[in-house]
């Protein structure tokens, strides 16, 4: 556990105590590992990661366990996140043909922001999400679905003509630009997917790690109580924007999977 | 369904375009810099010229460019 707390209260160090600030690094993304299952490290990301399919499993199957026609409760939550997904995710990008991928997109769009959500969480204070393998892995799927539905639908050398032929080009300029159409549809994709989401979650939770730390560590009954409150209303400030951000990043992540598939089925050029 | 909903040549011109149109242009930017700077560098390195390293990279930029500029205005 690298967290603010410990963090701080280890170190011990004050403005005025003659040490420099603790500076939070990439440092703080390691974590020791809890234990060990036949070689593999288990440390805190991916007991998070599992703890977050864990609590969506437990949601979802208590909302719709006896689903009625008059949501009441835990149903009425449950049906709120589902329709939000398929109306401002999936039905605008794929439209009402698009409804066979909605438990595809929920899943991610939920367990994404579960896993982004943990960051803000007390205690718990770490966004799964700021370590690469987790972004990277939900892209390789995401890539993976989307290769898949593209080539079932148009056959392999319909999909790749569709991926490298870009729409509205004169054919003299063709040789120049199919290989960045495919270079950027079928590389960068997965690629942009994963850094955005991993290095979002990264930099907001260092953010907050410099101004929690700064907090504590400009604390003394001086002029730096005055920094100490200003470093800590920026954290508060900070928190409710990683609110938005948790949330802004999941949709984004749902939103561009689906946009993927519809790219891939698309037909008409 | 507005955008993506319909096939693409049927786009309503009213509508704005999805947002998820603006990653795809940065996904261009960024595609046709890092491969046409890669095969620049690798002919800097075989020629011994380091200029055709940028000079890759600007003509990766200029056909992300024009890619975006054929996607526009196609609809």
């Amino acid at each position: 556990m690298s967290d603010v707390s410990v963090m701080s209260t280890a170190s011990g160090c004050h403005i005025f105590s003659g040490c420099g600030y603790p500076a939070p690094s990439i440092e703080n993304f390691y974590f020791r590992p809890i234990f060990t299952v036949g070689g593999i490290a288990i440390t805190k990301p991916v007991v998070l990661a599992v703890l977050a399919a864990a609590i969506i499993l437990v949601f979802f199957y208590v909302a719709f366990r006896k689903p009625k026609v008059v949501p009441r409760g835990t149903q009425n939550l449950g049906e709120l996140g589902v329709l939000f997904v398929r109306d401002q995710i999936l039905r605008q990008q794929l439209g009402r043909k698009g409804d066979k991928y909605l438990p595809f997109i929920v899943a991610i769009f939920f367990f994404v922001w579960i896993m982004n959500l943990f960051s803000l969480i007390p205690l718990i204070q770490f966004p799964a999400t700021s370590k690469i393998a987790f972004p990277a892995g939900l892209a390789f799927v995401v890539w993976v679905t989307y290769i898949t539905i593209g080539i079932r639908a148009k056959g392999p050398i319909g999909y790749f003509k569709r991926m490298a032929v870009p729409e509205g080009a004169p054919w003299w300029i063709l040789p120049l630009l199919a290989p960045v159409e495919l270079f950027s549809n079928i590389l960068v994709r997965p690629f942009t997917l994963a850094i955005r989401l991993f290095a979002n979650m990264l930099s907001g939770h260092l953010l907050l790690l410099v101004f929690g730390l700064a907090s504590w560590y400009l604390f003394s009954f001086s002029i730096g109580l005055l920094f100490s409150v200003t470093s800590f209303v920026l954290t508060i400030i900070l928190t409710g924007l990683e609110v938005l951000i948790t949330a802004l990043q999941a949709f984004i992540f749902a939103t561009l999977t689906s946009f993927y598939i519809a790219d891939a089925l698309e037909t008409s050029h | 369904m507005n955008g993506r909903g319909a096939s693409k040549g049927e786009r309503d011109p009213s509508q704005p375009r999805p947002p998820s149109e603006g990653w795809a242009y940065l996904s261009y930017m960024i595609g046709g810099m890092a491969l046409y700077g890669f095969v620049g560098w690798l002919a800097a390195r075989w020629t011994g010229w380091p200029v055709l390293f940028p000079i890759g990279m600007l003509a990766g930029l200029a056909s992300a460019i024009a890619l975006i500029i054929f996607r526009v205005t196609r609809s």
